[in-house]
């Protein structure tokens, strides 16, 4: 236990932890400085911590664009599992002609930078009263996740045996009694996996955010930007805002991470 | 100028009909209490600055005055550009004010997206024309938003380019006065220049600070703009003045001194590490900010030096304009007036640090003076200076429809030059090779050089 390679490894982890949460200690730490104190050189760890920038995130707008960014982003999520998960569980165990080309046709809004959709989709919102609304954000985000959802699934479920679902069909079960308690609970890490990656990709985009909202459904990610003043930039509200995004996909990832380790390694082992 | 929508009417019919059916009289319209766009909503876009926070706050007294309501969409500098652009370019009426960004203002007077101020102007019972009174502002804010005689926008925001800096550590290097030239500036730097303290220190935005030499040298963006539209990166002046600016950045700027954002360069000089600051008015003006700094007591202000060519100090300029795809063109006119006022603009002078305003009889204030005077350095005047010396007309480069891809090619390229990727020569020719490529890819004629 205490030979130098344990030594090593032990070494290099909690160098390798540092490297990768520094940024994060970087924000968390300035979010809590006055601006004075944010930019001091050399950097000193003694100061007095403040919460005045929290407090001016709550007493201004971005609280709102919080909320935004969480019902767009987990109104996405549920939509893009209730509709991608059966459409995947479809692909992957029914035959049909052109299938291949069917399943490929998915991707097609993710073939694509977002930029390159972004004039269409503005010209048509704008038509269609959509700027400027979440339902509008939920149905471009719903466009480019619904892929994600339908191919991440399709690999989980090619992955349970049918051997399991044939005999729920013999004991009389149909179709959707099958999937919804035989298939659907094998997948559940799968399930957890995707729904985690989709949430993350709405809750982070910023160029949709940015082309299809002007005040009422701005988003988080959009938000942060306008604290960059024409004449100074606020960082201790850009850190405090930074700090208030990454709450809850940190508390989420907590709580789910032993889906999404299941997920993520799910058939590594198998032949 | 407006039209009634086929909605509006509608309302107005049912709720007249109502009226009439339950015979209830209306005692006096809003119309005829002088609010003759009460319950108009107006939406409009601005950079996010104290100006607005100033608008925002005394924005009860306007609804309360003419019944209009505005909302006031703050946001970021390159968001506000990519916002209103895509706006512009979609014909939305969505934001019925905006800000005109005179490096745009080019391509969007060209295309025809801004109203022409001149009917709302010279229309008595729209103006009171003495009250506005166009001519106090200054000439060079005015010019980058008029064609000819026409008036696309009231600018409110004019920032010219200055110079914030220590007196102590310039009198210690042996200069009782700031440097007057580009090149005596460099020596002292040279001088200054410690891994403490830095002799100079800008903004990032490099294609705003680098004409200051760049025109002082005697080159130019363009050969005649805005006749004619050539690049003019590989001339001799200005390979002259792209060396002595990026050895300012290179050797006399604090670490990372090319990538600096406006507050951290200021927090450079609040900190002293940096012997001088020069920027735009709006940003250099906070050097001096006691809550950030103890060092205010010795530092002064002053006009940015001058090269073999003379003195070009720049100039940025936001105006306010009408969408022209607005459906409440009176009523945003209205609004403008108002936030582009004499009395809007003092007040936001004395209340919210504005200096950097467009109209004269606000940098002739008294008050104002005073309290932009500090240690003998009358700012007020310093930058009604700069705004009459760009009303001369030099600033012409920066408002043709190209400039704004040709300038963010200027900040790669001082960057290359200044972080050694490239040299001088090598840089600035492949500058001009693909300013070249903008100007003939948008379909402007130019005379290839070589």
């Amino acid at each position: 236990m205490n030979s130098p390679g344990h030594a090593w490894k032990v070494g290099g982890t909690a160098l390798l932890i540092f490297v990768v949460l520094f940024p994060v200690f970087f924000i968390v730490q300035m979010s809590v400085r006055t601006g004075l104190e944010a930019f001091r050189m050399p950097p000193t760890l003694s100061f007095t911590p403040t919460l005045q920038n929290y407090v001016d995130l709550v007493e201004g707008k971005f609280i709102r664009a919080l909320m935004n960014s969480t019902v767009t982003a987990t109104s996405t999520t549920l939509l893009a599992l209730l509709l991608g998960v059966p459409a995947a569980y479809a692909f992957s165990r029914a035959r049909f002609r052109a299938q291949g080309l069917v399943s490929l046709w998915t991707l097609c809004t993710r073939m694509a930078p977002a930029i390159a959709f972004g004039i269409p989709f503005f010209l048509i919102y704008k038509e269609l009263g959509l700027i400027d609304t979440r339902v509008g954000l939920i149905v471009i985000y719903l466009t480019f996740n619904l892929s994600l959802v339908i191919w991440m699934m399709r690999a989980f479920f090619d992955a349970v045996p049918r051997s399991l679902e044939e005999a729920a069909y013999i004991d009389g079960a149909g179709v959707a009694g099958a999937f919804v308690r035989i298939a659907l609970p094998l997948t559940a890490p799968g399930l957890a996996t995707t729904a985690i990656f989709t949430f993350l990709l709405s809750w982070n985009d910023f160029f949709y955010s940015l082309i299809l909202t002007r005040s009422e459904a701005v988003t988080a990610p959009v938000a942060i930007v306008n604290f960059m003043n024409y004449e100074s930039w606020e960082w201790g509200k850009v850190a405090a805002a930074a700090t208030m995004i990454m709450l809850p996909v940190v508390g989420l990832s907590v709580v789910m991470r032993k889906y999404i380790v299941h997920g993520l390694t799910a058939g590594a082992v198998k032949g | 100028m407006e039209g009634i929508s086929r909605r509006r009417f509608l309302r107005s019919s049912a709720v007249a009909a109502a009226l009439t059916a339950t015979g209830v009289r209306p005692s006096r319209t809003l119309a005829q209490a002088g609010k003759p766009y009460a319950g108009t909503r107006l939406k409009m876009s601005q950079v996010a600055h104290a100006y607005a926070v100033g608008l925002l706050e005394r924005l009860p007294a306007f609804e309360a005055q003419t019944g209009i309501k505005v909302e006031i969409d703050q946001m970021s500098f390159p968001v506000l550009n990519q916002r209103e652009d895509l706006e512009l370019a979609s014909g939305s009426g969505a934001y019925d004010v905006m800000q005109l960004i005179f490096i745009r203002s080019g391509r969007w007077i060209g295309a025809g997206w801004a109203e022409p101020l001149n009917p709302f102007i010279d229309d008595a019972k729209l103006t009171d024309k003495a009250a506005l009174d166009v001519g106090d502002f200054v000439a060079g804010a005015m010019a980058p938003f008029k064609r000819g005689d026409t008036i696309y926008a009231l600018p409110w925001l004019s920032d010219s380019t200055v110079v914030g800096y220590r007196t102590d550590l310039f009198e210690k290097a042996g200069y009782a006065k700031f440097p007057e030239t580009f090149e005596a500036l460099q020596e002292a730097a040279a001088k200054i220049h410690t891994r403490q303290t830095a002799g100079f220190v800008t903004e990032d935005n490099l294609h705003w600070i680098f004409p200051n030499w760049l025109l002082s040298y005697g080159g130019n963006f363009f050969a005649n703009p805005p006749a004619d539209l050539t690049p003019t990166f590989d001339t001799p002046e200005a390979l002259k003045a792209a060396e002595i600016f990026t050895t300012m950045l290179a050797k006399y700027s604090p670490p990372g001194g090319i990538k600096l954002d406006p507050s951290v360069a200021q927090a450079i000089m609040h900190q002293g590490k940096a012997a001088c600051y020069l920027d735009g008015m709006g940003n250099t003006q906070h050097i001096i900010d006691t809550k950030k700094t103890t060092l205010a007591d010795q530092m002064a202000f002053t006009h940015t030096p001058r090269g073999p060519k003379g003195h070009f100090p720049q100039l940025a300029v936001h105006g306010y304009f009408i969408n022209r795809a607005s459906k409440n063109k009176n009523a945003a006119w209205e609004f403008i007036k108002w936030a582009a006022g004499k009395d809007q603009m003092l007040w936001s002078a004395l209340n919210k640090g504005h200096l950097a305003c467009t109209r004269s009889s606000v940098l002739a204030n008294a008050e104002v003076r005073q309290k932009f005077t500090w240690r003998g350095s009358d700012l007020a005047s310093l930058h009604l200076a700069v705004m009459k010396r760009a009303g001369e007309g030099y600033m012409v480069y920066r408002t043709v429809p190209q400039f704004p891809p040709v300038g963010d090619r200027v900040i790669i390229a001082m960057t290359a030059i200044a972080s050694g990727q490239t040299n001088v020569a090598d840089g600035m020719k492949s500058l001009q090779k693909d300013a070249e490529g903008i100007l003939e890819k948008a379909g402007v004629k130019i005379n290839r050089r070589g």
